[in-house]
């Protein structure tokens, strides 16, 4: 039977939303892993019907499998290819998209085939609009991974392919000592941007968010160097995209690139000292003042 | 006629802006170095002679974009360039040049220009600083007052009498370095805007300088200082037009997101007509001050339309200034919002480098011969 | 070292607006050099600086990308020259046929060490346009790049990863995609812009390019402006922080979202 769906998978095997679309499309879904072989193992029990592991050497990063993912997915071309929203995965589904000649499209809401077309409702231009796109010919998609899939009850052997790496290879890697966060799964958030002025203010952000039981996060620092948090903590059109109940924005302007992030919360509070923000329009409730009084006043105000 | 600007002109404008927003700090004297990297700080000067080669049109687009974000990085950067280095370019010998030029052109070494004295403000003839000639040198004595750049500046343009008696046909201009020994600089002025930028007064006590400090020939030191000005309020009518187009962008901004009576106030038509009137004399005052920077480019004289554009910009930028709190309401009044602050910096344009009043007798000179 | 920096001259969505019809209005937006692109140039600037390198611009478009301006706006930041094609066909090109065409641009320009671009453009936003380049010219890609020295042939590279940054070899031209905060772009200087008249500019025929034909064909059946959530729009009045904290507390615990 012939593949209806490859998955390309990288480092991590959070691939749990991929394999259910992939599902909901019928016929067979394959996976294709450039990672540990671990991360192989797991995407085998997720749900998938093969698995195709590339075996590298150890000092190699996922991305020097490109070429041999591409030939993977190539002897067995889909109608569809997903991949997860992350850079690794990015540059696995970039090399497999140049082989197939394949449509992509990276804001679906929704995939579905009818017949010979795949149909995707795409989120376009910063999700200001939605354009329903019926494709013939391989698409590959973009979407964001989800979780990591439950193991179901029987896991499919895994193939395994040698790969010969494209140049390069990992020499150093330096952690920042950031502890890892998933912003997916909070209820709560509050996002600061660059009205926050030093570093050790995150401490009193700390403090409403300990208030409220929420976790932090923030618009993208332009300013070189604002490496206050880690990177899984932003939110925006090249971030995280979360839907809580309750998002605060402190000192963030508002602008397209990072509200994109949040249009699905329920509740909006933006706290900005600009009253031209442009975040003041897309607010549930909006306080137009200095963050360093208002901030510390709402979490003595809910004591 | 073409009212468009040229490419350059509009990327000039981007670059300025771009720097406006991402560099405009605190203390606008630390700006310096960087204003220089970019050729900010002498951009009408050829490239031979260490500016950028930039037509007079993007400078004072550039300044415009500058004194939107900050009127007191605008004024630094106008008097560095129009009122200390044009004198040198244009009355300065090859000596005078290979000495100075290439560094207050390219904004390595900062230029201030030091006319007015305490009795002596519209009224420039009546200076009584002096410049007595002794030997190889002159030594001078006098104060002058409100010097921008002081004392950050390390060139500064004197003017002061060589011979008294003569009235304006006595006055002399002079290139004075910063440390020569008797010159001194006063302490700050406190002043009701343009807070950044520093104009202390600044003393000569039996300075010594050497005779080739004389810019200019003797006595030719007035007409040296008028003309000077003359492109001087052509910068001054940009920084103007900036505070302007400030206190017009915040009022735009503001009506439309201030809501009274279940609306924003923006749809209410007392707002709308102060816009609109706001609006339109910022355009008026864009097209004089782009004409004066024109005339410059196109060879033609440009006194009385550059005092046509500083008189109408400053006026222009005090009463726009001035709606746009009104626009705003309590919170106008406020520092919160910026346009109490372009209301307090707008007014300096309609004093310095020549007040209205100034303008007016130039413009009325040139129809009235 | 010769390093293509490819750009894209396009508008903010921010200043299109969507029409009921759900198509969308751009023309209140003013064109310009795609916001995170001079981080790639500013990146691509540093390693000429320290290794010697010809900075070559490269953008593929529709009518309007090789403008003067958009050139000299190019130009301004540094680059030496630019090659560019313009055709109407790619209008609305999706991005695995842009990446076509800017890999038959890099194949003719020939002998590129390195291509860098931004992190995705400001418009579509995609991020897969250099992957899918990288995948044409058949070479090394990294995105989420902060760093690149080193020479042709042997690149350092560094690039965010989650918790920290990791630094790779690269042998062999590569494509880096730089991280949109990976520096902050030095601000073009007055002397730069002017001279920018001057470089050359090189208009190529999309029809002398060999790019393959596309193995999908997309057509666009209907468009919607998605429903946005209505929000409340409440300013609560804040001169005083503490009357204010416990009216939005109020508000939030009465919504029951606290």
């Amino acid at each position: 039977m012939s593949v209806n769906a490859w998955i390309v998978v990288g480092d991590q095997p959070t691939v749990g939303n991929l394999v259910t679309v992939a599902r909901t499309l019928g016929g067979q879904v394959a996976a294709v892993v450039a990672g540990p072989r671990p991360v192989a193992e797991t995407v085998a029990a997720g749900g998938v019907d093969r698995v195709v592991w590339c075996r590298a050497p150890d000092d190699v990063p996922a991305e020097a499998s490109a070429s041999a993912v591409a030939d993977v997915v190539a002897a067995d071309p889909p109608r569809v290819v997903l991949a997860g929203r992350n850079p690794g995965e990015r540059v696995l589904l970039g090399a497999v998209a140049a082989r197939l000649r394949a449509a992509v499209l990276t804001g679906a809401r929704s995939v579905s085939l009818d017949g010979s077309d795949v149909t995707v409702v795409n989120a376009v231009f910063g999700d200001i609009a939605d354009e329903t796109v019926s494709v013939s010919g391989p698409v590959a998609l973009l979407l964001d991974g989800g979780a990591v899939p439950a193991a179901t009850g029987s896991g499919v052997p895994i193939e395994e392919v040698a790969v010969t790496p494209l140049g390069m290879k990992v020499v150093e890697t330096r952690m920042a000592g950031f502890d890892e966060v998933d912003l997916h799964a909070a209820h709560r958030v509050i996002g600061v941007g660059r009205g926050l002025k030093a570093r050790e203010d995150l401490a009193m952000i700390g403090e409403l968010a300990h208030a409220i039981n929420a976790e932090i996060a923030c618009s993208r620092p332009v300013a070189e160097g604002l490496n206050w948090m880690g990177k899984d903590r932003y939110i925006g059109s090249s971030g995280a995209r979360i839907s809580p109940q309750l998002y605060f924005a402190v000192g963030i302007s508002g602008q397209l690139q990072h509200m994109v992030g949040v249009t699905g919360a329920e509740t909006i509070v933006a706290i900005n000292s600009d009253p031209n923000a442009a975040v003041f329009g897309q607010t549930d409730y909006g306080l137009v003042g200095d963050l360093y009084q208002l901030v510390p006043a709402i979490t003595a105000a809910l004591k | 006629m073409d009212f468009e600007l040229t490419d350059e002109q509009q990327l000039i404008r981007e670059a300025g802006r771009e720097f406006a927003e991402t560099e405009i700090a605190p203390i606008a004297a630390e700006l310096i170095p960087k204003l220089s990297d970019l050729n900010l700080m002498g951009m009408p000067y050829p490239e031979k002679a260490g500016g950028a080669g930039a037509d007079y049109v993007s400078y004072v687009i550039a300044i415009e974009e500058i004194s939107r974000a900050c009127a007191s990085t605008g004024i630094i950067v106008s008097a560095h360039t129009s009122l200390a280095t044009w004198p040198v370019y244009k009355f300065g010998t090859e000596a005078q040049h290979d000495r100075y030029l290439a560094d207050m052109a390219s904004g390595r070494r900062l230029g201030a220009f030091a006319l007015t004295e305490p009795a002596a403000g519209t009224d420039a003839g009546a200076g009584t600083a002096t410049a007595v000639r002794s030997g190889g040198e002159y030594v001078l004595n006098g104060t002058k007052m409100f010097i921008t750049n002081a004392p950050y500046a390390e060139v500064y343009i004197v003017f002061a009498k060589t011979d008294p008696a003569q009235g304006t046909r006595g006055m002399s201009a002079f290139i004075v370095e910063k440390d020569t020994p008797g010159f001194s600089v006063g302490e700050a002025e406190h002043k009701l805007g343009i807070r950044g930028s520093s104009t202390p007064p600044i003393y000569f006590a039996d300075c010594h300088i050497p005779a080739d400090a004389l810019l200019g020939g003797e006595g030719d030191g007035f007409r040296v200082a008028m003309q000077t000005l003359d492109g001087g309020r052509i910068g001054v009518s940009a920084q103007a037009l900036g505070i302007a187009q400030a206190a017009l962008d915040a009022s735009v901004a503001y009506a439309k997101e201030r809501v009274q009576f279940g609306k924003p106030i923006a749809t209410l038509q007392a707002i709308q007509w102060m816009i609109a009137d706001m609006a339109t004399q910022v355009d008026a005052a864009r097209l004089l001050v782009y004409r004066a920077a024109s005339c410059v480019d196109n060879g033609r004289p440009y006194s009385t339309e550059g005092a046509m554009a500083k008189l109408f910009a400053s006026e222009t930028a005090t009463r726009v200034a001035d709606r746009a709190i009104q626009i705003h309401g309590g919170y106008g009044y406020t520092e919160s919002y910026p346009v109490e602050r372009n209301y307090r910096d707008a007014k300096i344009t309609e004093l310095y480098e020549g007040t209205s009043e100034a303008q007016r007798m130039v413009i009325s000179r040139s129809y009235l011969r | 070292m010769r390093i293509v920096i490819a750009y894209k001259w396009t508008c903010d969505p921010e200043e299109a607006t969507v029409r009921p019809d759900g198509t969308v209005d751009w023309s209140r937006a003013k064109p310009g050099i795609s916001t995170y692109d001079p981080v790639a140039t500013e990146l691509a600037r540093r390693l000429a600086e320290e290794a010697g390198a010809e900075l070559i611009g490269v953008t593929v478009g529709a009518k309007g990308v090789g403008a003067p301006l958009a050139s000299k706006a190019a130009l301004g930041r540094g680059l030496d020259r630019v090659v560019i094609v313009e055709d109407d066909s790619l209008a609305e090109a999706g991005r695995s046929e842009l990446a076509a065409v800017l890999a038959g641009v890099i194949r003719h320009i020939g002998e590129v060490d390195l291509v860098i671009t931004g992190d995705s453009s400001v418009d579509v936003a995609a991020k897969m346009v250099p992957t899918v380049l990288a995948g044409e010219l058949g070479w090394p890609a990294v995105a989420e790049v902060t760093a690149v020295t080193g020479q042709a042939g042997k690149l350092r590279v560094e690039r965010a990863i989650p918790g920290g940054v990791q630094v790779l070899e690269i042998t062999g031209p590569a494509v880096l995609a730089a991280s949109a905060d990976a520096a902050v772009p030095r601000v073009p200087g007055m002397k730069e812009l002017l001279a920018a008249a001057k470089k050359p500019v090189e208009l190529l025929d999309l029809a002398a390019l060999t790019v393959p034909a596309p193995g999908a064909v997309m057509t666009v059946t209907s468009r919607s402006r998605p429903d946005r959530k209505a929000r409340k729009g409440q300013l609560l009045d804040t001169a005083d922080p503490a009357a204010a904290a416990a009216e939005l507390v109020a508000a939030l615990r009465g919504a029951g979202v606290l």
